[in-house]
């Protein structure tokens, strides 16, 4: 049985952060639950798909993130209570349908669980999905430890079903991907019978139509929601300050800032000095409490990542508050005190609140630290992210580029967010010249193909990831299609939603819940919206390499699919196709006129250059035996012999 | 519980490694055994671009009695366990201070950069004079090598934890480990773990 | 000869769109390689020094050395270069199976070079639709399928790389000047290499006075005819003026003036028409569309001819004088304009720090192909 169905109220075990809000979702009774992968979000519905069975869970991987707040709307409209979790960029893709659902209202309690990216630990940005709370007009929560990762569940859908809205608990990688101890609660007994109750009068927000119309209306009854959401954060629990009751400055902060924000009071010994105000109610905030708080002091420093969010909704209340508490000084971002950029940490907010308390901070000795950072550069080389030993996409990528070379019409791809990304990196050989959001490789190839007539001769070429394909880049490729724009997208199908952890997605003949489920097939998909459509195995460079020179040398959406399972994926981890070795005695080393292609320029790390005997060598705790390298070396030195067995 | 005495309180431990090495697991490990016994445990740990060639830490704060941010302050690591050369002299020199100490695996991971010739690995005779240079004290295995004899590179980091708990630094007792591994790995993987647990800690033992 | 790397034979050669494709550079390493008649460099390689440049007939040619090095004189820009003998000929009574160019002397020459075992295998080149490739065969019949003018520079002598790196030997290679040139600086085993087999025993070499781009060629074509239609392309000798496409049931003329923007400008720099440096030259003859001009130039060169007249597989005639005339100018003119043109383009005998020339030829052989 999972350590997440511990059924021992008050008992104290240590989860990962995503594991505690999964616990709060169980002990809030949710019913359904669905997302689309994303880090550092994923572990949520992984950890409620395990146990779904045992609870009687709905959990899905939805195709996008949109599909996945539709589908778990509709559990709340049939009175149910569901969780949609999703990584920051999610939201953006969702906030269509969440404009209409914040209009619309809720009926059983729905939360929102977007986890953002601060520093872009593993992104391509770092956007917030706290702004969405404010534009849409919906109550935020955001957790400041571990514990409160699942109490605010819980919390969030009793408030959801009081005020009849979706609620958003914001979640951050510091805390999602980090653990800690976690108290218990219990797991509620009893389960919902869904119903969708559509024939009341047309305003019944219980059982009438769930509309957005009157627009009036329902934008009223909205903010009214968000009014009485407000009133419940008054007396909040999760707002709380510690510190002096005569402090000379306090620190106003939230999520896992609230954390760096105690250590760097503790690490300056200034607990008599500084007071702490953690709000885990951020928007709105609640005005009485915040009035109490604001006139314990004159000097306020906000520390939150990653734009000054929480501190201009400070400034503003300030402002509508100073005839009564007076002037305020309200420093944080706004003034440069903190960085706007990137993530925070104890550092960071340790510099920023000894310059305002006046106390010096050594984090360790002077001479250490710069000896330190001398040894850091000749014993720490650089670690450049890479393709793992044996990625498919490295060889994808070995082809792509060097058929756009032997093409030699200054060809480029345009690509999107999945491990790919990392083709802008040498590991793809810098293949990769446009990256944004998930399918828009393929949108912006389909506006590229269609340039011809301004006199642009280069081909184009895109690529997205299976999953990919399936959120967003299905409509691009139908663009490209209808309107006839020349373009060759490379599907880069690894089989499952590689980068976030092998989640199903609807390519594939199994669902979240471990079920058999049906498996659209890629190649139909293109062929019946009318792209000439090849398969190629990317470890097979040669026939890649040939298939792709062809297809670029004609008009027209061609799509070729690349498909090679992931190396990482649990069925390939512990089977090596091929023992791969270097034959030392053909091996010429720096005297071959290849230079070190396989490892200076292909650098696979499963391949080490052995400096010493100046030839080439296979890791054998990295290499996966995939055997692209035998096509690497043109003296046929790296030899491979197929494995026999087939472990299981 | 909490009789228990900690040298720190926060105890700041990390785990320094590349992706891919079983950083994510070595560090669940230890803090369930902490947490077992009582301790507040606070894991931070980097991981989505660490399976992918990446530096990879886990800071383990350990307290009797509370939670603690999830990233070590600079310089303020007690104890450095590393899984690669290079990575521990990278932690080091970041979170290091002269009263750190320092366990460190010989195995190199070579940087992509340093397989194509871009940047040079320093010679590991250096690594290890370094390693000592930054830390009051230091240790050296072989683990990798000790756990590929074992049939299983993996278990290197078994090797690592066992001889971390020889240090006696931090109170993780073998019953602990037997307890966390018979709880998150399945039946016929438990006996070799908890040999390489044994082999770390005579390992250090006997340096 | 003064020797770099690969990074400045991109720079100087691929990047100037001076290169004409030849293959010289092709299957010595995984870097060069050639596609549709264009040469690429897949990526960047750091060697200071590489046998891709040394080869390079595009650069830091310094046909004073490779004169000394071949012929054991001085290179003096004579119009036909060094040989030993200018002849008419034309392939014997029955030699010649299939269509072949002019006199079918090309074919004919060596397809008794591979009969009497001079040499055992011929690089040749072949096309595929428009696309120039090289063929390496083994007996007759091998050779008429590539027995037409191609007009498109071709990677022929990648072939040629091939079989050097796989150790087949005694290779005879059909080559145009820019291809022989490139096997002449080849077989100088330019890097002193200790593992250096000279693969080629016998070169072939046609005259020519500009390639065509593989890659205008075939879109000029396509806007023009249904390309899968062609069967033939010929330039005939002048003063005809025109490229004409045989379709079977029609032919087409196209001026050559329309044509001559499909040359690579590297042909502009080649002051080379008739192969100088090969064993014989075959190029078509003025007025005579059904022989050939055969230069012989080496004793090899010798032996064979001799022997191929003496068993009937070709034969020769006396050259008349005023045709030898007309050669001698044309192939002089030839040379002008590429000096002439290398000197505009700043890239003929550059000695200047990082400055780098096409080709090197003595300051008064320059002098007098500019003088007058």
């Amino acid at each position: 049985m999972s350590h997440l169905l511990t059924d021992e109220p008050g008992s104290r075990i240590l989860l990962m952060g995503n594991e505690a809000i999964a616990r709060g979702a169980l002990e809030a009774g949710v019913n359904v639950a669905a997302g689309y992968p994303g880090t550092p979000s994923s572990e949520i519905i992984e950890t409620l798909s395990k146990v779904a069975r045992d609870r009687g869970l709905y959990v899905e991987w939805s195709a996008n993130e949109k599909v996945a707040m539709e589908v778990a709307a509709a559990a709340s409209f049939a009175g149910l209570r569901s969780l949609c979790v999703m990584k920051q960029n999610g939201v953006n893709v969702g906030s269509d349908f969440l404009l209409h659902l914040g209009l619309t209202g809720t009926r059983g309690g729905m939360v929102l669980v977007p986890c953002d990216d601060p520093g872009a630990l593993s992104s391509i940005n770092e956007g917030e999905s706290r702004q969405f709370a404010r534009l849409l007009e919906l109550p935020l929560l955001e957790p400041g430890d571990f514990q409160e990762l699942k109490d605010m569940i819980v919390w969030a859908f009793q408030l959801s079903e009081e005020i009849r809205n979706l609620v958003f608990v914001r979640s951050v990688t510091r805390l999602s991907h980090a653990s800690g101890n976690v108290v218990l609660g219990p797991l509620p007994g009893e389960t919902r019978k869904a119903r969708f109750k559509h024939r009341g009068f047309i305003l019944d927000e219980m059982e009438g139509v769930v509309a957005s119309m009157p627009m009036e209306y329902r934008h009223r009854r909205q903010q009214e929601k968000l009014k009485q959401a407000v009133e419940r954060f008054e007396s909040s629990p999760f707002n709380t300050y510690t510190g002096p009751e005569h402090p000379e400055l306090v620190v106003i902060t939230s999520s896992a800032c609230h954390l760096y924000s105690r250590e760097a009071i503790h690490l300056l010994g200034v607990e008599d000095r500084v007071g702490l105000l953690k709000l885990g109610t951020t928007f709105p905030l609640p005005p009485v409490f915040m009035e109490k708080h604001l006139g314990l002091t004159d000097r306020f420093l906000v520390v939150e990542e990653v734009i000054p969010f929480l501190e201009e909704n400070v400034k503003i209340l300030a402002q509508e508050l100073a005839p009564r508490i007076g002037p305020k000084t309200i420093m944080g971002k706004r003034d440069g005190r903190l960085p706007t950029v990137g993530e925070l940490n104890p550092d960071l907010v340790v510099e920023a609140l000894a310059s305002l308390v006046e106390v010096p901070y050594e984090s360790a000795p002077e001479a250490y630290v710069k000896r330190g950072q001398e040894l850091m550069f000749f014993g720490a080389p650089n670690r450049e992210l890479t393709f793992c030993p044996g990625c498919p996409h490295r060889a994808s990528f070995w082809s792509i580029h060097n058929a756009l070379e032997l093409d030699g019409r200054d060809g480029f791809v345009c690509g999107d967010i999945g491990c790919y990304t990392l083709a802008v990196l040498p590991t793809g050989f810098s293949t990769l010249k446009t990256l944004h959001a998930m399918g828009s490789g393929t949108g912006v190839a389909s506006g590229f193909g269609k340039l011809g007539r301004f006199g642009m001769d280069q081909p184009v070429v895109s690529v997205c990831g299976d999953s990919t394909f399936f959120h967003a880049a299905m409509p691009a490729l139908i663009n490209a299609i209808h309107h006839g724009s020349d373009i060759t997208m490379v599907v880069l199908d690894n089989s499952g939603t590689a980068m976030t952890g092998f989640q199903p997605h609807p390519g594939l003949d199994v669902d979240a819940l471990g079920h058999k489920a049906p498996a659209i097939s890629i190649e139909d998909v293109c062929r019946s919206l009318g792209a000439q459509v090849r398969v190629c195995d990317p470890f097979d460079l040669e026939t890649t390499q040939a298939t792709l020179l062809e297809l670029l040398d004609r008009a027209g959406v061609k799509v070729l699919i690349l498909r090679q399972i992931c190396g990482l994926s649990p069925e390939k981890k512990r089977h090596k196709k091929y023992e791969v070795a270097v034959n030392p005695e053909v091996c010429l080393g720096e005297a071959c006129g290849c230079n070190r292609l396989c490892t200076r320029i292909f650098r696979c790390p499963g391949l080490i250059w052995d400096k010493r005997a100046g030839k080439a060598r296979v890791d054998e705790v990295l290499g996966t035996g995939c055997g692209v390298f035998a096509s690497i070396c043109a003296k046929g030195a790296i030899e491979k012999v197929e494995n026999r067995e087939v472990t299981g | 519980m909490k009789e228990m005495k900690l040298s720190f309180d926060p105890y700041n431990l990390i785990i320094a490694g590349v992706g891919g090495q079983g950083n994510v697991l070595a560090s669940r490990v230890v803090g369930n055994m902490l947490s077992r016994k009582g301790f507040t445990v606070t894991i931070g740990e980097t991981f989505g671009g660490s399976q992918r060639g990446g530096s990879v830490m886990s800071h383990l704060r350990v307290s009797s009695e509370s939670s603690f941010s999830p990233q070590i302050p600079k310089g303020r690591a007690h104890l450095v366990l590393g899984l690669e050369p290079a990575e521990t002299i990278r932690v080091l020199a970041a979170y290091g201070n002269p009263d750190v100490l320092a366990l460190c695996n010989l195995r190199p991971i070579h940087p992509v950069q340093v397989i194509s010739g871009e940047l040079d690995y320093p010679d590991l005779e250096d690594a290890k004079g370094w390693v000592k240079e930054l830390s009051r004290k230091a240790w050296f295995l072989n683990a990798t090598d000790t756990a590929l004899e074992m049939g299983l590179p993996i278990l290197g980091n078994i090797i690592m934890i066992g001889a971390m708990a020889a240090l006696g630094e931090l109170p993780l007792e073998r019953e602990d480990f037997e307890r966390a591994v018979s709880l998150t790995m399945p039946t016929d993987r438990i006996s070799i773990n908890l040999e390489a647990f044994d082999r770390g800690r005579e390992m250090v033992e006997a340096a | 000869m003064r020797i770099f790397g690969p990074n400045e034979l991109k720079a100087d050669v691929q990047d100037k769109g001076l290169c004409v494709g030849c293959g010289a550079c092709v299957n010595l390493c995984p870097y060069f390689k050639n596609h549709q008649g264009k040469t690429v460099m897949l990526f960047p390689c750091t060697l200071e020094k590489g046998r891709c440049h040394a080869y390079c007939p595009k650069t830091e040619v310094d046909y004073t050395e490779l004169s000394q090095a071949r012929w054991k004189r001085p290179y003096d820009a004579s119009p036909l270069g060094t040989h030993d003998g200018v002849v008419m000929a034309r392939a014997g009574e029955g030699r010649v199976e299939g269509r072949v160019q002019a006199g079918g002397t090309v074919s004919a020459l060596t397809a008794f070079a591979l009969r009497e075992g001079m040499i055992e295998e011929a690089v040749l080149t072949n096309r595929e639709g428009l696309v120039p490739v090289p063929q390496m065969v083994g007996d007759e019949t091998g050779i008429y399928g590539c027995a037409t003018s191609k007009y498109t520079a071709a990677p022929t002598l990648s072939e040629v790389n091939r079989a050097a790196r796989e150790g087949i030997r005694n290779v005879g290679v059909v080559a145009t000047p820019c291809q022989a040139t490139a096997l002449a600086l080849m077989r100088e085993n330019p890097l002193d290499r200790e593992d250096f087999v000279d693969p080629v025993s016998l070169v072939i070499g046609l005259f020519c006075t500009w390639a065509l781009d593989t890659r205008k060629l075939i879109p000029f074509l396509e806007s023009r005819v249904d390309v899968s239609r062609i069967q033939w392309m010929d330039i005939p000798p002048p003063p005809a003026e025109v490229f004409v496409l045989d379709l079977g049931n029609e032919e087409i003329q196209i001026p050559l003036d329309e044509i001559r923007a499909l040359v690579p400008r590297g042909c502009l720099l080649c002051p080379d028409m008739t192969s100088e440096w090969a064993d014989v030259s075959v190029g078509v003859l003025e007025g005579e569309p059904e022989w050939n001009t055969l230069i012989v130039r080496t004793e090899k060169g010798r032996a064979l001819v001799d022997k191929a007249v003496e068993a009937g597989s070709i034969v020769v005639k006396e050259m008349p004088a005023a045709n030898l005339e007309h050669l001698r100018t044309a192939a002089l003119n030839k040379k002008k304009r590429a000096v002439a043109r290398a000197r505009e383009e700043n890239l003929l005998n550059n000695t200047d720090e990082g400055e780098r020339a096409a080709f090197r030829m003595d300051p008064s052989v320059v002098e007098e192909l500019t003088g007058s």
